[in-house]
């Protein structure tokens, strides 16, 4: 796990929280427009771009979540990284 | 014309011992006006939406009042 420059987190950390807010606007909307096809396509497109961004960062910085969302390094290592409050 | 914030002035009684109330104002967000939310509006760029809090143009507002405090801001007519 090569260390990435800080810059690189902060960005990453960026993109994911803004794929993460349009799946939550996209999972609302459809919560009451069960029919609407563009939007559901969309939202598959954002889940999976949003488990890739994921992935990236957990490469470089760790596990982010937990209860098996996020593979573990060895040893256990989900508390090393920094809480989200202070990244 | 869609205003975020509305404004009135309560009526002030000739007999009145108390000062006239300053205008009082309350928010009114897009979504009350919206209804039933169409498919396929215009969305703000992924980026755009986090800093604007909201996927949809015509959902966005700023809530312009201070503090909640339903005073109102210099800037609003």
């Amino acid at each position: 796990m090569n260390k990435a420059p800080k810059a690189d987190r902060y960005e990453l950390m960026e993109k994911i929280q803004v794929v993460d807010f349009a799946l939550v606007e996209l999972t609302l909307y459809l919560d009451t427009h069960p029919q609407d096809s563009q939007a559901i396509q969309q939202f598959n497109q954002l889940a999976v771009e949003s488990r890739d961004l994921k992935n990236v960062y957990e490469q470089h910085f760790g596990p982010l979540r937990q209860y098996g969302a996020s593979f573990s390094g060895y040893p256990w290592n989900w508390k090393d990284g920094p809480w989200p409050w202070q990244l | 014309m869609y205003t975020p914030v509305k404004c009135y002035q309560p009526y002030y009684s000739p007999f009145d011992p108390c000062p006239p109330r300053t205008p009082i104002c309350y928010a009114t967000p897009p979504n009350l006006y919206l209804g039933f939310q169409q498919p396929n509006l215009p969305q703000y760029s992924l980026k755009e939406a986090l800093y604007k809090g909201t996927l949809w143009p015509s959902l966005y507002d700023p809530y312009p009042l201070e503090g909640g405090g339903y005073r109102e801001q210099s800037t609003e007519g």
